[in-house]
């Protein structure tokens, strides 16, 4: 479902090039729960924005869905990304002046899904993360752990096919990674939704029914 | 609408940068309403002067007169007079129809001898419509119905050259429409100042018959139409209009505004000011909203590249900026409306600002601020405009930002 063919991905910094990614070569079925490991600076968040077509490979080929995404224009893939990629991030970037409702709501506003459908859509949501009750509280007002299930709960609201998750527990205590990870797991038998995640801590990675290790941008095992 | 929603929460979060953004524009907006508002005052006591004094609000003469009368008044002159007069009186919205009778000649008293420019009045019409209310009588009195038939009032710089007194006699010497000369005496009944210091040292107002005795003729050069009101001015050219194919053959008629050669030349350099004021303004807007905006992108970086990794395009990325920038205009341009009419009315309540005398004029006079619907519609919609254009710039960078960057913006 999700294909990289030798990319490789470098940075410029002046005069020097960082080689972050240096031929990965990666397939990715429908419905796996992945996760990439590596110590820092190995690649895995370059990685992870080239599978969420946030990034462009500087060689080699982005594949979703046997398509290509460098045939993709800047609008197709802000689409693609609206309805089939969900994103979690490490510092959970909720809109701070929005409520949990209003957050996960967005996407779909975006999309322009009808108001009832939507509504709907949101409260199931917000129900299967557990934070019904947090609806109209704003990020500031919520836990850590709280705030990732906001994420969470956006990130599938689209009901997309894959969601991206760079290190989803790095700023979280070890007790609230595992219940994000329980409930990204239980999401993932739920909707058939393929997770795709980063971290360098052992104990997350068995949550894996994948693992790929990374290494100085290239996938050693 | 989700835009309009974020974008009004986003302009709240900030306070205290918001408030700042306000005040610029609002006391930018109070500046423009102010000083809007005491130019429609300018004009309208200039435009309303101008009519009720000299003009009237519609001039009716022989055909040419307007174009080549000054030169050679003789040959325009309107000996059936009466019967036109009484057309133009039976307009409904005609206040009064006045005659004028001009000459140039020259004015003395015996010892001292001075050009000057005389004209004859309806007096009793014109003192009946306060037709003579532009000149205040400094000494003595204005032409009446108490004054005789050989009694004038003359401009006070005139009287002050001449070094005469009211109560003295004068003599007048022109030209006769025959081409010979002619000196009739007059009686200094007052002396009279209009504020334009070149008019006051040649003007004599006279009685028209005085006039006509003066210049042997029996006739009248133009006639000035006052109405009621200057709003009912089309009406009155309208008719006029179908008049002039009956009953006033071989007449034409000028408005006020087409006469008013003075006041519309006023009126241009004040709305050129106004022009530049709000180009000032506006500058100041521009940057002080162009400044918040940039700001508010700057801060929010990390939140555009969460907002364009979950599908917001390019063009909605923009859209949120730009809503951000001309709602601050808007909401602070109703603020500057509110405010400035507040204003507005507080220095009307307080008497109105102090103008010291025009150049050319010895008078100061108190200025009122007008609120004017058109002034503050024209200053709001400028604001606006600028916001609009100040935003521009910082959201389209903000919608060009690389989301991998923005994600890593601390
Ligand atoms: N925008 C960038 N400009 C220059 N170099 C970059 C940029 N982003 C990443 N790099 C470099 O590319 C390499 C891979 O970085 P990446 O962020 O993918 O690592 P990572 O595995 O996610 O590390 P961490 O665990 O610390 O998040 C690093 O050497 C990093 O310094
Ligand atoms: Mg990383």
């Amino acid at each position: 479902m999700i294909e990289l063919r030798d990319v490789t991905k470098d940075y410029r910094l002046g005069e020097t090039t960082v080689q972050a990614l240096r031929g990965v070569t990666l397939h990715i079925k429908e419905g796996d729960f992945v996760s990439v490991c590596g110590p820092s600076g190995s690649g895995k968040s370059t990685l992870l924005n080239l599978l969420g077509c946030l990034d462009m490979p500087t060689s080699g080929m982005v594949l979703l869905m046997e398509k290509d995404v460098a045939d993709f224009r800047d609008s197709e893939l802000s689409r693609l990304r609206n309805n089939t990629i969900g994103f979690i991030f490490q510092s959970f970037n909720l809109i701070p002046v929005l409520t949990s409702f209003e957050n996960v709501e967005y996407p779909l506003l975006i999309s322009k899904t009808g108001k009832k459908e939507r509504k709907q859509m949101v409260a199931r949501m917000l129900d299967e993360v557990g934070l019904s009750k947090f609806a109209k509280h704003k990020p500031d007002q919520l836990s850590g752990g709280q705030r990732q299930r906001v994420a969470i709960a956006r990130a599938l609201v689209t009901n997309p096919r894959v969601v991206l998750a760079d290190e989803p527990t790095a700023n979280l205590d070890s007790a609230t990674g595992h219940e994000i990870l329980e409930l990204m797991k239980k999401m993932n038998e739920d909707h058939r939704t393929t997770f795709i995640f980063s971290t360098h801590d052992a104990k997350i990675r068995g949550y894996a029914s994948d693992v790929y290790t990374i290494s100085d941008g290239r996938i050693v095992q | 609408m989700n835009t309009l929603i974020l974008a009004i929460k986003n302009i709240f979060k900030n306070r205290r940068r918001t408030v700042i953004t306000f005040l610029a524009i609002t006391s930018g907006m109070t500046g423009l309403i102010v000083f809007g508002g005491y130019m429609e005052f300018t004009f309208m006591g200039l435009r309303e002067s101008t009519i009720r004094t000299q003009l009237g609000h519609v001039q009716v003469a022989k055909k040419g007169y307007f174009e080549k009368g000054l030169a050679n008044p003789g040959k325009y002159l309107i000996r059936e007079s009466e019967s036109v007069e009484r057309v133009l009186a039976r307009m409904p919205e005609v206040k009064l129809v006045t005659s004028r009778l001009t000459f140039s000649g020259l004015i003395s008293t015996g010892e001292r001898t001075l050009s000057c420019k005389g004209f004859g009045i309806n007096v009793a019409e014109e003192s009946a419509g306060d037709m003579n209310t532009f000149e205040t009588v400094v000494d003595g009195q204005q032409l009446d119905e108490s004054t005789g038939p050989g009694d004038g009032v003359v401009g006070v710089e005139l009287m002050k050259a001449l070094g005469a007194k009211v109560g003295d006699y004068l003599t007048l010497l022109t030209t006769t429409i025959d081409g010979t000369m002619n000196a009739l005496e007059f009686k200094v009944v007052g002396v009279a100042e209009t504020g334009s210091k070149e008019y006051d040292s040649v003007f004599v107002k006279l009685p028209l018959p005085f006039v006509k005795r003066l210049v042997n003729c029996n006739a009248v050069e133009k006639f000035m139409v006052l109405l009621n009101d200057t709003d009912d001015l089309g009406k009155a050219t309208k008719r006029i209009n179908g008049l002039l194919a009956t009953d006033l053959q071989g007449m034409e008629y000028r408005t006020w505004s087409e006469l008013a050669d003075f006041y519309l030349k006023v009126e241009r350099l004040y709305r050129g000011i106004f022009d530049i004021i709000i180009f000032i303004v506006g500058v100041i807007v521009l940057f002080s909203i162009a400044n918040t905006i940039t700001m508010s992108v700057f801060e929010r970086t990390r939140e555009i590249g969460t907002l364009r990794a979950i599908g917001t395009t390019r063009l909605g990325t923009m859209r949120l900026f730009l809503t951000e920038g001309i709602l601050i205009g808007i909401i602070g341009g109703i603020i500057g409306v509110v405010v400035g009419i507040m204003v507005a009315y507080a220095i009307n309540f307080s008497g109105g600002i102090y103008v010291p005398p025009p150049p050319g004029q010895n008078r100061g006079y108190l200025a009122m601020v007008l609120i004017v619907p058109q002034v503050i519609l024209y200053a709001f919609a400028s604001i606006v405009g600028v916001s609009a254009l100040s935003s521009l710039y910082p959201s389209f960078k903000a919608s060009r930002l690389k989301i991998v960057e923005a994600l890593h913006h601390i």
